[in-house]
């Protein structure tokens, strides 16, 4: 099937070309020639062109593979995914498994918990660092050098490699038992707030210091130039900064995994515990696997959608803007 | 630079490092100084035991580091290698003279990159089933009903099915990289090279290839740190598995995974807490040698959160 396709957009793509190109010296030979033998010279000509093409087809097709399959799986009830003989269309497309989904999993409970942890870890991760990136960007003090090295040394640690620890943490917090979602928040605020505070602190530091010094000469104590004129100047590195830490969060699976217990129904845990444990028994309802992946997807994916336009001025030094 | 009362440097550091210390140093520390004792899950003693845990990890016989370390950095070069390999060939096809719309092939083939990883991991088990998954019924229209490759219960299959999801993850952002390198090469130095008598291959690797690899180098070795630490996308796909000799850790039980199983794995009877932590300074030991070598040819580690 795929086959055909890029034939067809090859001969057209391939036809122009040669036409553009050397037609009057091939006009000239066509008369001694055989149309065979004319067919295949074009045919060796433009070898290269379709081989590329070739190539990109290919590879887009294992880029979107996966994304496609489940898509259609999603839409296709759920007897036929059983079949061992290979089905690429729904043949009778239907949004049983997302009514099933939604109904009689809890999606909405996963819904809630994971973004509850994303919000608090991001809100969490985004003010500590901000208020340290500006005090190690704008002031000087003893063991400044000293913290800026502390950070990227923390930076090479993966937090995974002391889970036992993060587990006896939270035990010591009091939060495992009462509210671990609230502790899973902590953990990846701390885990993001290295980044975001690397990130913000260079962002900070191509915005001149003169603009708050202006603004104090014209009376506004240091917090207000701080809040009023350096924070919203930084509102890309903040977005973009925001937008790491929300996505890390969303679908980390190791410590979730390792902190939450599933009640009878899994409830209480975070997207991709839940998809996962779809998956874990050897009867797995891949109709509402395919529909649940693709409702955990798309409010991530509209999230990069959106916060596309920040990514280029947000992480890159030499943003001063006004 | 301002001006300030200590005061408000301490009021403005104050949150960052209550932060830091509580919940990334503390942890980091308390693995240090686990690493020293005899901790087991039983005896809940925290005796002091010198180098006694890192001597049984690395001169023990029967210790699992050297097979992990070896199976990881396996993992690590057929990863890079193809990532190398797989996003140069395509970013030299879209720099092609003959190719156009490079800009529409870019967006397409930049999804996987911008996918959620965790969820295309299990989207990618799903297609690796061995009776459902579409990659054997794919098979199967061309060799046959009989046709299946065991994805997952075979190791080999099951190291390769983790490597194409990682290829799939990763290509693209050597594709971007390697595009805006090439689009930076002068035309007019590979013209230069076919005048002079170069063909092709020789135009490549004496004039294109030098001019990519200051671009190249930096994201090769970031690449190879994330691959070594890799956790989430192969665990969820294989958790480690398949385990062929129950005397060794799974086909693929990369150095995270191994530690996550120890730690977590069903298998484990009394879990001998010190153990692993030695393992997991060891594994920061090497890592971090790793990222100072990257960090000494320029490369600038990206973050992923804990």
């Amino acid at each position: 099937m795929s086959e055909q396709l890029p034939g067809r957009i090859l001969n057209a793509k391939s036809g122009a070309i040669s036409a553009g190109g050397t037609a009057p010296v091939a006009r000239a030979r066509v008369r001694t020639q055989s149309r065979a033998q004319v067919a295949r010279l074009r045919f060796l000509r433009n070898l290269p062109v379709i081989l590329l093409y070739a190539y990109l087809i290919v590879m887009v097709i294992f880029a979107l593979f996966p994304m496609y399959y489940v898509i259609q799986a999603s839409l296709a009830g759920d007897q036929n995914l059983y079949a061992t003989s290979l089905q690429l269309f729904p043949v009778n497309p239907t949004f049983s498994n997302y009514v099933y989904a939604f109904t009689r999993e809890p999606v909405f409970n996963w819904l809630l918990n994971t973004t509850f942890v994303c919000l608090l870890s991001t809100a969490i991760g985004i003010l500590f660092s901000i208020t340290g990136a500006y005090a190690l960007s704008r002031f000087r003090f003893r063991g400044r050098e000293a913290s800026l090295s502390l950070l990227l040394a923390l930076q090479a640690f993966p937090g995974l490699l002391a889970i036992t620890a993060y587990y006896y943490l939270l035990e010591y917090l009091n939060l495992l038992n009462t509210a671990p979602l609230v502790g899973l928040a902590l953990i990846y605020a701390a885990g993001s707030l290295v980044f975001g505070t690397w990130n913000m602190k260079g962002y900070f530091d191509t915005i001149p210091v003169d603009l708050e010094q202006a603004a104090m000469i014209d009376g506004a104590t240091m917090q207000q130039a701080f809040w009023r004129v350096t924070l919203p100047l930084a509102t890309p590195a903040l977005a973009a900064s925001a937008l790491f830490m929300f996505v890390g969060s969303y679908t980390e699976f190791a410590l979730a995994n390792f902190v939450l217990n599933a009640n009878s129904n899994g409830s209480n845990l975070t997207f991709i515990l839940g998809l996962n444990a779809l998956q874990g028994t050897y009867t797995t309802p891949w109709g509402y696997f395919a529909a649940t992946s693709v409702i955990i997807s798309i409010p991530l994916m509209a999230l990069f959608l959106y916060a596309r336009r920040f990514f280029q001025s947000g992480l890159t030094v030499g943003g001063v803007k006004g | 630079m301002l001006q300030v009362k200590r005061r408000t440097i301490f009021f403005y550091l104050l949150p960052i490092i209550v932060m830091i210390l509580l919940i990334n140093m503390t942890p980091i520390l308390y693995t240090l100084f686990l690493s020293f004792t005899n901790n087991t899950e039983f005896n809940e003693s925290y005796n002091f035991v010198g180098l006694a845990n890192y001597i049984h990890l690395i001169f023990t016989s029967d210790s699992d580091l050297y097979y992990v370390l070896a199976l990881t950095i396996l993992y690590v070069i057929v990863c890079v290698a193809l990532f190398v390999l797989v996003g140069m060939v395509t970013a030299l096809a879209l720099n092609h003279r003959l190719v156009k719309g490079s800009a529409i092939w870019m967006s397409l083939l930049l999804v996987p990159w911008a996918a959620p990883s965790a969820i295309t991991a299990l989207i990618w088990k799903f297609l690796f089933n061995y009776d459902f998954g579409p990659i054997n019924e794919i098979g199967r229209v061309f060799f046959g009903a009989k046709f299946g490759i065991p994805w997952l219960t075979n190791p080999v299959a099951a190291f390769i099915a983790v490597v194409i999801v990682n290829v799939w993850l990763s290509y693209p952002f050597f594709t971007v990289v390697m595009l805006g390198a090439l689009q930076s090469v002068p035309k007019e130095m590979g013209e230069a090279a076919s005048v002079d008598g170069a063909n092709a291959w020789q135009t490549f690797w004496q004039v294109t290839f030098p001019q990519l690899r200051p671009a190249v180098t930096p994201i090769t070795i970031l690449s190879a740190i994330t691959t070594f630490q890799m956790f989430t996308t192969v665990y969820l796909i294989t958790a480690g598995g398949p385990i062929t000799d129950p005397a060794r850790p799974g086909a693929t039980t990369f150095v995270m995974i191994y530690m996550y199983n120890q730690v977590l794995g069903a298998s484990a009877a009394n879990i001998h807490y010190a153990q692993i932590a030695a393992f997991a300074i060891t594994v920061f030991i090497i890592l971090g040698a790793l990222t100072f070598l990257a960090r000494a040819l320029g490369a600038r580690r990206s973050e992923a959160p804990v």
